[in-house]
């Protein structure tokens, strides 16, 4: 027992020891660290003009960059149009449908699934989809003509032009409604392909012979949502997706309910730029936008307000001290933000509960 | 206390997205505590602090932003409202005119605005602030050069003849 605690002492001095030095290194790296910083800094000040003009390509390029992944999503899915590709190309082998009706699904279906590329997981329910497509279509007709025009209807005109020489590996790239597959990818994947019109048109035409094409047509969708996040100010945003930021549904919510309410556009425009609060940096809501609590104008949430007066109970715009009883709403042409502050309660009060 | 840290973290990510909004501030934050941070600012040009690079160090209390941070000098400096040993600033928006609507970025800029502006009625630094009040503008100009020089100043640094020793040498084995 003694020689326990006489080890013990022992011990808590070397381990403080090892302590201290550990913090005073730990100083030292975290010195030396901005010393680095520091230095950085002074030599990008130095080229800091060079650096820029490099700078403004590289940030144009990105940005047009950022702008096609949003119009066509080319570079989150690299994997869907080479798909696509490979699929037309096998529509296009006449053989195959000529000598076995199955076989030829099968083996679409088979070699789907070995192509490394795809996640079984996510394709299985399309390759089951698409073996039946096949089966049925070769069931029909034998021939790849009829079956092709059975599977999309509404092909456009130039494809069935090129039908003849749809064995050709120049056609392929044209023929982008052979299968479904090919129609649902062209839906969300290829907005700007030469076939714009096709894509469109093709939708309704197919449900009819396939009823799992609901799955297809979501299936790119869900793939979005899956790589890349809708940012709440994206033009290509669906509107029916619920606005998850806090920021964004407010504004949203209330100005849907001002156009329920038929009432103008200028408080609209009020609303759909939240100011946050200049204390604590949250969102002003409506209530605390219409509260002027000094003259000087300076806009802070109630909250904040409350903690000040709780403090020293100065207004933080002008430092005067806060009257004993805060006018909710300002004397001098306020009737505005009162009808203001009216609406609002009104509006709370109506479809939000 | 939540919301001081909140409105920290805020500020921390506006610091983030506005990194080169003003080029004479950097604010880094510990990266450990939210309530430590570094500024790295930059002498005002034509003032004797010129080119020198002075770190300061904040101290955030939790009731932030209805009280302060504490900020002071960790790179001396010869100004008359800044101790010249413990670094401590003599400005009233760090003391009873501070208001909640500043920001650590605008004290560093009010920081800033101070070192160009200095007010030697309110002195921390006795020697510095009578050399300005008895008119020796030139006397104070060429001390508080001299102490950038000494301290804001980045040390040429032995370094780069290092390094190029070391590719020249590197050069001649590989050539050799």
């Amino acid at each position: 027992m003694g020689s326990d605690a006489m080890a013990h002492d022992a011990s808590t001095p070397a381990a403080r020891d090892t302590k201290k030095k550990r913090g005073n290194r730990s100083a030292k790296l975290k010195q030396s660290k901005l010393d680095v910083r520091r230095e950085q800094w002074l030599s990008q000040v130095k080229g800091g003009k060079q650096a820029k003009a490099l700078l403004s390509p590289a940030a144009a390029a990105a940005a047009a960059g950022a702008n096609s992944g949003s119009l066509i999503l080319a570079s989150p899915h690299p994997p869907l149009p080479r798909q696509r590709a490979e699929i037309q190309i096998r529509g296009g082998e006449p053989e195959d449908y000529k000598e076995d009706s199955v076989g030829a699904g099968q083996d679409v279906c088979s070699s789907d699934l070995e192509s490394p590329m795809h996640s079984p997981v996510s394709y299985n329910p399309t390759v089951v989809c698409l073996q039946q497509h096949h089966c049925s279509g070769n069931r029909g007709s034998r021939s790849l003509s009829s079956g092709s025009s059975a599977w999309s209807s509404s092909r456009s005109v130039s494809d069935a032009d090129d039908e003849d020489t749809s064995g050709s590996p120049e056609n392929d790239d044209d023929g982008v409604l052979d299968d479904w597959e090919a129609v649902a990818d062209a839906l969300s994947v290829d907005d700007n392909h030469n076939h714009q019109d096709s894509g469109p048109a093709a939708p309704p035409a197919v449900p009819a012979s396939c009823p799992e094409l609901a799955n297809a047509s979501t299936r790119p969708e869900r793939i979005k949502s899956r790589t890349r996040a809708w940012s709440p100010d994206d033009v290509f945003r669906p509107q029916s997706l619920p606005s998850l930021s806090k920021q964004a549904s407010l504004p949203v919510s209330m100005g849907n309910c001002w156009v329920a309410m038929g009432i103008g556009s200028a408080q609209k425009g009020i609303l759909s730029s939240p100011i946050p609060c200049p204390i604590c940096y949250e969102d002003l809501d409506p209530t605390d936008s219409s509260f002027l609590p000094c003259p000087c104008g300076f806009h802070l949430c109630l909250f904040c307000h409350k903690r000040i007066l709780e403090a020293d109970g100065r207004c933080p715009g002008c430092r005067k001290q806060y009257s004993s009883a805060p006018s909710v709403v300002g004397t001098s042409g306020n009737e505005h933000a009162t009808g203001n502050l009216r609406l609002f309660r009104s509006c709370s009060m109506g479809p939000n509960y | 206390m939540q919301a001081s840290r909140a409105r920290l973290f805020k500020e921390y990510k506006e610091v983030q997205r506005e990194k080169s909004a003003d080029p004479d501030i950097q604010l880094i934050c510990d990266d450990s505590n939210i309530f430590k941070w570094t500024a790295l600012i930059k002498g005002p040009s034509e003032t004797p602090f010129e080119g020198g690079v002075f770190q300061l160090a904040f101290s955030i209390p939790e009731q932030y932003p209805l009280l302060p941070p504490q900020v002071r000098f960790l790179t001396k400096i010869f100004h008359p409202n800044v101790h010249f040993k413990t670094g401590e600033i003599c400005l009233d928006i760090l003391k009873n005119a501070w208001s909640p609507a500043w920001t650590l970025q605008s004290v560093c800029r009010a920081i800033i605005a101070l070192m160009a502006h200095p007010e030697p009625d309110s002195p921390l630094n006795c020697d510095s602030g009578n050399l300005l009040r008895s008119g020796d503008i030139r006397g104070y100009q060429s001390m508080a050069r001299m102490y950038t020089r000494l301290a804001a100043m980045p040390k040429k640094v032995l370094l780069p003849p290092c390094e190029l020793v070391v590719g020249a040498c590197f050069l001649t084995w590989l050539l050799g």
